[in-house]
């Protein structure tokens, strides 16, 4: 053994360091010499690491880095004999100096800013009342319900609702009934589509949501509400002095990371509650994406309306995520 | 009851919250308990049947066995148990081998591939060049087009890694001072160890994989590749009341009469939400615990 394969094996870490102990004195034995670069030494010995590695790393490469690369299209003209034509920003003058990428631009605006002033808070509501509920096997129940639509795909959430707002036959309009109302068409009505979008998405996530507003609550130290009782504050008062600001940092957190995802408005949830009647109401960038790509087939146009949103929206994340570090302390990774 | 609160307003208070809550209740599980009603009923009397009602009328399967004897059904049943159970295997072996390595501190280049994967979550080039990605694989059209859609999701990727990074490095090192290689002390040691969270990110696998219908319409084209989640979106979002009785002519329907297109699209919902039922408890027992709290939504 070499003088440089010992001192290896002697200065390798004692902790956390699988072939720096044990597999590493093993293959230093079998070093010759010097003139290897600590490089390649690492890699022959972290080579078993990178084998079980391989077939998720191999998927990041394909299905993630070539799409990068895939979408060069953007750029060019689609000819039906390769090669592809090279034509700069041209597909991107076009998608910007259209109307119709307007409205759907300004409908993805729309019901991000519905879903942020009325699907955001309603979990922190469920989260500061779940927390009231004193008697365990009650919570617990109640837990198990209310979890249970997030767990729905979006076509059955959307048969859901459009069952249930059917016209003739649907229970909101049933309710409408005992009051005394005509019957609407929820779903096909300019004026209720999109609020059809945020109550379908509170429907399926106030329950699940408040998980996340969980693990801050628990954290919130009991000798604060034993206080607050000695002071003789009423319930409210502990909700509002105590509970409220300890998961206010988590709420500041998710409020801006909401915000990054503001370009997305869920394609899987407009795609199956969308329909002719309402399409110019709630077509999104995602909508728009599918529907002049994959059915018109104007590629080049559709991957550069989708690589707009992909810009704008890491902007908006990378943007989100350093706010959020800056004033809460925890980012979206 | 006994309701908590020592004064009679406290007690009101907690009447008040505790009604809230179980109105919300009602309001998530109602509307999948008049579906199961609705689909269970005499076909007969389904006409007027009230949208809050939670009991059937009569009792009958026929809407059931109607389903199950329509070939697009049966296909999509199929289907998606195939691109369900084979993605998830492949998803969850994947996965925790990836972050098994990503999880040891000394992995040359662990922090370049943790930039490149957190990479992948804050860009999306989008769906076109996916769909281009797929056709020059000459994957389009087979189940491995849907398969392959987010095979490691890159947040259960980061949620595993920080698992295993909890493992006592004590552990690690018993297992390879007693000679064990990498891939062993991940079988003996890592995985037994990790059971909780594995348990976790396959249900997610699971549901993920049950549900998903955006890719299977945008990479089959075939109908007969279709998962169920496209079988159902045909019948009710689309409204193909055709594909629904399993025909194609509508006239030649002779059980036209008996049938009532409600009460399908009801059974259907409740056949495509039955396997996510069937593993709810477990998916309850493990997610709650608070495994996935400081996961994102998304």
């Amino acid at each position: 053994m070499t003088e440089r394969g010992t001192l290896a094996a002697r200065t390798a870490p004692a902790v956390g360091n699988l072939p720096g102990s044990l597999s590493a004195s093993r293959s230093a034995a079998r070093r010759t010499g010097p003139g290897r670069s600590a490089r390649a030494r690492a890699l022959r010995d972290w080579w078993p690491y990178y084998a079980m590695m391989a077939p998720g790393l191999i998927f990041f490469a394909v299905f993630h880095y070539l799409p990068i690369w895939e979408a060069r299209l953007a750029f060019q003209d689609v000819r039906i004999i390769p090669p592809n034509i090279w034509v700069g920003l041209k597909h991107f003058e076009v998608l910007l100096g259209s109307a119709v990428f307007w409205q759907v631009f300004a409908n993805t605006l729309i019901i991000s800013a519905m879903k942020i002033a009325f699907v955001f808070p309603v979990p922190i509501l469920v989260a500061l009342l779940l927390n009231e509920v004193r008697s365990g096997p009650l919570r617990k129940s109640i837990q198990s319900a209310i979890y249970l639509p997030h767990f729905l795909s979006w076509v059955v959430i959307a048969g859901i609702f459009i069952a249930a707002l059917s016209p003739s036959d649907g229970v909101a309009n049933e309710v409408r009934g005992f009051m005394g109302l005509e019957p609407r068409s929820y779903m096909t009505d300019h004026g209720s589509i999109r609020w059809v979008l945020v109550f379908s998405e509170i429907w399926r996530s106030a329950g699940w949501d408040r998980l996340l507003y969980l693990a801050a609550i628990l954290a919130i130290d009991p000798q604060l509400y034993d206080a607050a009782e000695m002071d003789g504050a009423t319930r409210w008062q502990k909700m509002r002095f105590v509970t409220l600001p300890g998961i206010a940092p988590t709420i500041a957190t998710l409020f801006i990371l909401n915000a990054g995802m503001f370009l997305s408005a869920d394609l899987n949830q407009v795609i199956n509650l969308s329909n002719d009647a309402v399409r110019s109401q709630i077509d999104i960038i995602d909508t728009y994406v599918y529907r002049i790509g994959l059915q018109t087939g104007e590629f080049s146009l559709a991957t550069s309306a989708g690589l707009f949103k992909g810009i704008l929206g890491m902007i908006l994340i990378v943007a989100a995520h350093t706010l959020s570090k800056r004033l809460t302390g925890k980012g979206v990774w | 009851m006994r309701l908590p609160g020592r004064t009679p307003f406290e007690r009101i208070e907690s009447a008040i919250i505790v009604s809230t809550l179980l109105l919300l209740t009602i309001v998530c599980v109602q509307p999948l308990v008049n579906l199961l009603a609705v689909s269970l009923s005499d076909p007969a009397r389904v006409p007027g049947m009230s949208g809050l009602a939670i009991v059937p009328r009569g009792f009958s399967t026929d809407i059931y066995a109607l389903l199950m004897t329509n070939p697009a059904v049966q296909r999509g049943l199929v289907n998606s148990a195939m691109i369900t159970v084979v993605g998830t295997i492949l998803s969850v072996i994947a996965t925790a081998l990836m972050a098994w390595g990503l999880s040891r501190p000394g992995l040359p280049y662990r922090r370049a591939i943790f930039v490149l994967v957190l990479v992948t979550i804050v860009f999306e080039p989008g769906m076109i060049p996916d769909y281009f990605v797929n056709r020059r694989l000459g994957l389009l059209n087979t189940y491995w087009s849907v398969i392959f859609y987010k095979l490691v999701n890159a947040w259960y990727l980061i949620i595993l890694v920080r698992f295993f990074e909890e493992i006592p490095k004590e552990l690690l090192e018993a297992a390879e001072i007693d000679g064990a290689n990498p891939f062993q002390v991940f079988w003996m040691v890592v995985l037994p160890l990790a059971r909780p969270a594995l348990a976790t990110i396959t249900l997610f696998y699971l549901v993920f994989r049950w549900n998903e219908f955006f890719r299977a319409m945008l990479y089959l084209s075939d109908p007969n590749l279709w998962p169920l989640q496209l079988v159902l979106r045909q019948f009710v979002i689309e409204g193909d009341k055709l594909a629904m009785v399993g025909v194609t002519d509508m006239n030649a329907y002779t059980g036209a009469s008996a049938i009532d297109i409600r009460a399908l699209k009801a059974g259907m919902i409740m056949l495509t939400i039955a396997p996510v039922l069937i593993i709810y408890p477990l998916i309850l027992k493990y997610f709650t615990k608070g495994t996935m709290s400081g996961a994102v939504k998304g």
